[in-house]
């Protein structure tokens, strides 16, 4: 958690002001309004986060596999044809990017309890219809992370007294989400990075040569799907970790992928959602009926 | 769809809010978490029919295809439909593998992700896993997996029906060369290329031949939402493709129940979608 040291003077003196902000649209700022949710200010978080470079490894591919990853995950790969030559890929290997999860997990986490200490000063209870911005900052290694949401304060309640819940949701989603019998808790993010050498087997694939793969016919590239598989599996198994028993609800899951030379990737999943708890037991739902509107 | 006996806004939400958040001051219900993509309106409706989502599970795959297969030939190329379906398969049986393993009895609103590129075939797969809630785990033979959404497979199973998995169908054929004088001979006139037309017709004929294949080995009756992607590939001027897939049906009662809409009147001004005066 962020010192409230952090918080500019300026931004002190403008959130201790009588005028409020927010980032809710019109018909999601009324919505607010009847749930009892009442709009204190627009709070954001900002972080400019460098990712250092590991190893050299990161950036040509060294005689062996061994030394590649920083812990985490790492599965290697060998040449099935027993060939010694500069040009032939000996080896392959995954390896997890563990200083770049770290590097993106801190710059996510620093710009969002900053959010949240604004929130705090302003004696919110939470913080409703949070967007959150991950873009390249310059043409060097460099990502900024922004995070900005309507800090809400619950009327006829006694003061906030812990850290403000916070949710991508507002307006009738959120309302829908009380009358659910959930509430919000938390936004939760996660990231997985995967660096995949290819070995000579996979590199050939990638071409379309399967017959030095000894394979004529079409084959499944196994070092790529494990990839992509295990990225997939760490990025949830990251975001569940963080529930502790509550939801995840909403999820939204992007991939990119990165090539460099063919079967040298660079994978990398990003798992968003809110982390919702029930707070009372489901009423019975009569099943919905369809409807044709007549406009 | 919508729940006229539920509306959104209950005259003592202010109050619900209030209990809501004063519930964050208690530890989390020792209950194991759960993942999902679902949006909160697919959630009541999956509740409306007794049904939970269970955790987010993925499946993919990417198959090899020889280098050079798309520009010469005749006919089918078979390599790549080849790798097309395995992938598919493949991924299939992975994501329902996943969901099997997460105590789910079936996976809604599967996002396909196809991506054909000249030396591999990528086919990703993401959906939700279900089960009628608080239900233990059944056999893995018995898990569908779907693509329809939420509120499908809600609309789907009140209607009587059951989903079974996705049947899938890829096929693509090479469109042959005009000749030389052919072409020149042509240049100046409006003319069908039935080199083209024919090629994308056999594509079709064998693609939809392969998913009805999938759907019968299911024991299905018909297949539902199909998504249909025909076309040339940018790395192959002279190939057309043609893929489709789909939710496998088969009716689960004795038949069909009929679901009659209720016709809405809207009385709003369409123009005045908020009216601040509410406010006061």
């Amino acid at each position: 958690m962020t010192p409230p040291s952090d918080l500019p003077e300026a931004a002190e003196r403008r959130l201790s002001a009588g005028a409020f902000s927010s980032g809710l649209s019109v018909s999601d700022f009324a919505a607010c309004l009847e749930l009892g949710l009442e709009p204190v200010g627009l709070v954001q978080g900002f972080c400019a986060m460098q990712q250092g470079v590991y190893s050299m490894m990161g950036l040509s591919r060294g005689l062996s596999p061994y030394g590649g990853s920083q812990g985490g995950y790492v599965q290697n790969y060998q040449c099935p044809h027993g060939m010694i030559a500069g040009e032939h890929r000996m080896w392959g290997q995954n390896y997890q990017q563990t200083w770049v999860e770290s590097a993106w997990n801190e710059g996510f986490t620093s710009s969002y309890s900053r959010m949240l200490e604004e929130a705090t000063e302003l004696g919110a209870h939470g913080v409703v219809g949070v967007v959150d911005t991950v873009s390249r900052l310059t043409d060097a290694n460099v990502t900024e992370f922004h995070m900005s949401g309507t800090a809400v304060k619950v009327l006829d309640t006694p003061a906030a007294a812990s850290t403000p819940w916070s949710t991508y949701l507002a307006g009738q989603r959120l309302a829908k989400v009380f009358e659910a019998g959930y509430v919000p808790v938390s936004i939760v993010a996660s990231v997985s990075s995967i660096r995949v050498w290819a070995s000579c087997v996979t590199e050939y694939l990638m071409e379309g040569m399967g017959m030095w793969s000894n394979s004529t016919s079409p084959t499944e590239i196994e070092q790529i799907v494990t990839a992509m598989s295990q990225a997939r599996f760490m990025v949830r198994t990251s975001a569940r970790d963080q529930l502790h028993g509550d939801a995840l609800h909403g999820a939204d899951l992007q991939l990119s992928e990165r090539e460099f030379e063919k079967g040298d990737l660079e994978v990398e999943a990003v798992l968003r959602g809110n982390r919702i708890r029930r707070y009372k037991g489901f009423d019975p739902l009569p099943v919905p009926k369809p409807t044709v509107r007549l406009s | 769809m919508t729940n006229a006996q539920h509306p959104t806004s209950a005259p003592d939400a202010k109050a619900e809010v209030r209990r809501a958040v004063a519930s964050l001051k208690e530890n989390a219900p020792d209950a194991g978490s759960t993942t999902s993509d679902l949006s909160i309106d697919e959630e009541l409706n999956l509740h409306s029919i007794g049904w939970e989502p269970v955790q987010l599970v993925s499946g993919l795959s990417v198959f090899s295809t020889p280098a050079g297969l798309w520009n010469w030939g005749q006919g089918e190329i078979v390599a790549a439909g080849e790798a097309h379906e395995q992938a598919f398969k493949y991924a299939i049986k992975r994501i329902h593998g996943e969901a099997a393993m997460a105590g789910g009895h079936g996976v809604v609103g599967v996002h396909v992700e196809r991506r054909v590129y000249s030396t591999h075939i990528e086919i990703s797969l993401l959906g939700t896993a279900v089960r009628p809630v608080g239900a233990k785990a059944v056999d893995a033979s018995a898990v569908f997996v779907s693509d329809l959404s939420a509120r499908d497979f809600t609309m789907l199973m009140v209607a009587g029906w059951q989903p079974l998995g996705l049947a899938t169908g890829a096929s693509f054929v090479y469109a042959p060369r005009r000749t030389v004088g052919t072409v020149l001979q042509q240049q100046s006139q409006n003319v069908e290329l039935k080199n083209f037309t024919e090629a994308m017709y056999s594509a079709r004929e064998t693609a939809m031949e392969r998913m009805q294949s999938d759907a019968l080995a299911l024991k299905g009756s018909g297949v539902v939402e199909v998504k249909l992607v025909e076309g040339p590939m940018s790395f192959a001027t002279h190939a057309v493709g043609f893929a489709v897939w789909g939710t496998v049906v088969r009716l689960a009662k004795d038949s069909h129940q009929l679901v009659r809409p209720t016709m809405v009147v809207s009385l709003n001004d369409v123009e005045e979608a908020f009216d601040p005066s509410a406010l006061a």
